[in-house]
Parts: structure tokens; sequence; C-alpha cells
């Protein structure tokens, strides 16, 4: 039972380190809250569920709704936060509020109101592991390789690759990194790429566990996302994955072994709530900033 | 090699810097001194493309540099050695050095660059791999000086090279750029400590609340009175 609770919770928090992933990248780099990378969860769901539909390969819709997203990424960076850089973050907030609520409605209009569902029975290469006293769908198995996949790209690009090097320079002080020969439009657009890329990703993901898709689907994860990256310290990409997992877990063993008189997506809010009053900076913050 | 035409440069929306002309030649040690919050440091970053000039013109071996971005004169040259040395806190000493030589894709260049680099701060080697963050402020100074090598930079842009340092780190860092320059770097610095700038340049400048008020052959600017009164201490 505990187990079971705990596999639960890590499925679960996976689906949210990518969904959270995009928002950190970006935090770790503009220092703004992008809001409208939930928008992308939802569209990301969309195009993927089209494409399932259209071409019947679920590895080739992954990758047109991620590749999709990521293009749209570069476009909202270019053309939304790059004109506003520079001036008060605020400024930043509402314009990816009204981006985001821009998109759900783009979404209702689209693809109708109504709920729809990814086709029930999915090709998948392996199945599921069901013993006595414990399952694992093989849905389930599908979240976490493609989170465990996507994350080591990450981690690799990152730490491995000439880009992640510039990444990592413009994060930790953009003025120096421009002087010294890097290029940040460049990398800015490479962030928005991979962070919106996941958000698709995960979004996807979400569409085919739990089956239904609808255009005010971002709006819980959007909240949920900001939670995770606060939680997180704020533009760390590891801390954000360890958060995400604990708040996945928090939710599985509050709602299988207490129960809760609350709405189950409370419980990240609650527990956040209780973190920050405890740690105010976070779990994983930076020590001299 | 660089010329800069009566610039003008706001910063904060009050004017930084008004109608400032100079002028670097190829192979000179052009310095610029100047009181706390004169303008120095808008200069060099106006130089460098980080702050955008309001009116007048900056060329660099007879390119117009004015609209380019930073990463372009990077590449076509200028090295930077920022104020308070802005070393990336969170990358290694070599990932601070590789990310200097940012623009060079020639990995043999880049190898000989490091090697130079480690020969000339034997220190830098031995922490190859230690965070940035954790070293002292001479060695960060080092590293800042390394970096900005790295690029083999034809004019090398150094804001401030003394501040913070204890003095016996002050002399090898103005030794460490003395050698550059004799290795063939022309070098604009912008100094608080003018005595020891005007021993070390050729040239210089002085810059009071954003205007150039005096110009001259360093050892003559060493012997003028206002100078001496003004920032030799007497």
């Amino acid at each position: 039972m505990l187990l079971q609770q705990i596999i639960n919770g890590i499925v679960v928090g996976s689906v949210y380190s990518l969904t959270a992933m995009g928002a950190t990248l970006v935090y770790s780099i503009l220092r703004i809250l992008d809001i409208a990378n939930a928008g992308a969860y939802a569209l990301g769901a969309y195009v993927g569920l089209f494409s399932y539909v259209a071409t019947d390969n679920l590895l080739l819709s992954f990758l047109i709704g991620m590749i999709a997203m990521g293009i749209w990424g570069i476009f909202v960076q270019k053309f939304l936060y790059l004109p506003l850089l520079g001036k008060s973050p605020l400024i930043s907030l509402i314009t990816s509020i009204g981006l985001f609520i821009f998109l759900g409605d783009f979404i209702r209009l689209w693809a109708g109101p109504q709920i729809k569902d990814f086709p029930a029975d999915l090709k998948l290469p392996f199945s599921g592991i069901k013993t006595e006293n414990l399952t694992i769908m093989s849905v389930w198995i599908l979240v976490l390789l493609t989170t465990a996949i996507l994350l080591l790209t990450l981690w690799y690009l990152i730490t491995k690759t000439k880009i992640g090097l510039a990444w990592r320079a413009t994060a930790q002080d953009l003025e120096i990194a421009k002087a010294m020969g890097i290029n940040v439009n460049v990398v800015v657009a490479f962030n928005f790429f991979l962070g919106y890329s996941f958000a698709a990703a995960a979004g996807i993901m979400i569409g085919i566990m739990y089956n239904f898709i609808s255009p005010t689907m971002g709006d819980v994860p959007a909240y949920k996302m900001l939670a995770i990256i606060v939680l997180g310290g704020l533009g760390n990409p590891v801390g954000a994955v360890v958060a995400a997992m604990l708040i996945g877990l928090i939710e599985t063993l509050v709602g299988g072994y207490i129960g809760f008189f609350l709405p189950r997506d409370s419980i990240a809010f609650i527990a956040v709530i209780i973190i920050l009053l405890i740690k105010p900076q976070g779990l994983f913050v930076r020590k001299n900033i | 090699m660089l010329k800069l035409e009566g610039i003008h440069v706001y910063y904060q929306e009050s004017l930084a810097v008004s109608d400032v002309s100079i002028s670097v030649k190829e192979g000179e040690f052009v310095t610029i001194i100047g009181a706390n919050g004169a303008g120095k440091t808008t200069i060099m970053k106006a130089i460098m493309g980080l702050i955008r000039v309001k009116k007048g013109k900056i060329h660099f071996e007879g390119d117009d540099l004015t609209n380019k971005p930073p990463w372009v004169r990077a590449e076509m040259g200028i090295g930077y050695i920022p104020e308070g040395r802005r070393v990336f806190p969170d990358l290694s000493v070599v990932e601070n050095l590789k990310v200097g030589a940012y623009t060079i894709k020639n990995k043999q260049i880049l190898n000989q660059n490091l090697e130079k680099v480690f020969f000339l701060f034997p220190r830098l080697k031995e922490r190859e791999k230690q965070l940035a963050r954790s070293m002292s402020g001479g060695e960060q100074q080092m590293l800042a000086i390394g970096r900005a090598m790295m690029l083999n930079p034809k004019l090398l842009l150094i804001d401030e090279i003394s501040m913070g340092l204890m003095p016996i780190l002050v002399n090898t860092a103005f030794a460490s750029i003395k050698k550059m320059h004799e290795e063939g770097v022309t070098i604009l610095l912008v100094e608080q400590n003018a005595k020891k700038a005007l021993a070390t340049a050729d040239r210089g400048y002085v810059l009071e609340t954003g205007r150039i008020v005096l110009e001259d052959r360093a050892d003559i600017l060493n012997q003028k009175d206002e100078i001496k009164k003004a920032y030799l201490g007497g």
C-alpha cells in the first residue's frame, strides 16, 4: 500500500516537474514569472491529441506537440518578453497572465469547449505490471520514462554542451555574458524552446493518464507550477524537480492515508504555505544570493 | 584603433556622460582617471555596448560600433574586465575561462590561450575545478583578467583593476596588465587609483562629472598641480 502510494506520488510528481521546468528555466534567465507556460501545457495537449488521431503514432505526436510548442515559445519570447525586458517584472507577469487567458479561449474557439479524450487503446510497446498488491499501469511507465529521458537530456544540455555553458553564464550574469561574446538572444530562444516543449510533453502525458483534455486544463497547473518553483528556490532546475516530487508525494500520501476535507489540489498550496512559513527562501536557494 | 566621437550617454534618465571624445591608437596604453561617479564605468559600458549611446559615434578599427550588440563587439576583439570582477559565481574556474573564449571556434587556439592563462596565473590552474564563488577577492581578480585574456583581445577595456584589492595584489594586477600590453594588447583602463594608472599608462584623460577636462601624456599629467591636488593626494 505504501509502495503503491509512493509510486503514484512519483508519477504525479514527474508530470509536475516537467510542468514547472519551463517556468523555472525562464525565471532563471529573465527573472520573470511566465504563467503562459501553462498555456503551452494545454495547447500542447491538443496538438498532441490531434497529431495522434491523424498519425496513430504516439512518439510522433509527442514530437509534433513538443516542437510546435517549442516554436511557439520562441515567438512568445521574441515578440512579448524581449520588448518588455528592462521594464518592471510586474508588466511581464501581467502580460503572461493575459496571454494565458487568451490561449485558453483560443483553444475553446478552435477545438470547442467540450472535454476530449485520447483514444483508449494506446499502442504502447510495453505492458503494465500487476501483482497482488501493486499496480503499475503501462501509462505510468510511459510517464516515468518520458520524464526521465527529458530531464536527463536537459541535464546533459546544460552541463555538458557549449550552449549549456552559455545558458548557465547568462543565468548568473546576463550583462557580463553578453560582454563575453554570448549572443543572449539565442540563449533565451533556446531556453523558451526547451521550456515550452517540456510543458507540452507534460500536457500530453496528463491527457493520456487521465484520459481527458479541456481548454481549462492549464488552470490548476499554472498555479501549482508557481507553488513548485517558489518552493524549489526560484529558478533552480534541480530544486524544481525535487519540489515537484515532494508535492506529488505529499498529495498522494495525504489523499491516500489521511483523506482530506478540502480538494486535493489545495494540498500543494497548504504544503507550500507551511514550508514557506518555516523557510521563507524556499527549500533550495543558493547560499550567497 | 578606438575612437569615441562626442558621445552622450544617459544613465537612469539623467545625463551621465556628455560630449566625450576619446581616441586610442593601436599599441597604446591609455587611462581615464576621475573620481567616483564621474562616469568612467558608463564610458566602458558604452564602448562594450552594454548601455545605449544617445548621441555621437563609436568606431573600432574603422567600423561603426554604435549599433552593434555587445557579443559582436567581443567577437571583433574587444575584451572586458568589468568593475567588481563579476566572475560567474557558480561556474568553475575553467568554465569561467571558457566563457571568456566563447567566440573562439578553433579548439587549438582555445587550448593555447588556456595554457597561457594558466602559465601566467598558476593559482588558477590549481583551482581549475573550484567554483569561482569560493575564491578570494584576489583570486577572482586573476580570474577576471584571465577570462579577458582568453579572447586574445586586440583592445582590452579594464574597469577599476585595483578596486577592493590589497595593495600587494594591486601591484600584481598592474604587473599582469602591463605584461599583456608589452605583448601587443592595446589597453584602455579607467581607474580611481590615479597614481598607479598614470605611472603605467602612455596617455591619460581626466574625467569630471561626465566631461573630459584634460588630456595629455601620462608623465605630464602626473606632474600637474591640479591633478596632484585632486587625485594624487596633494
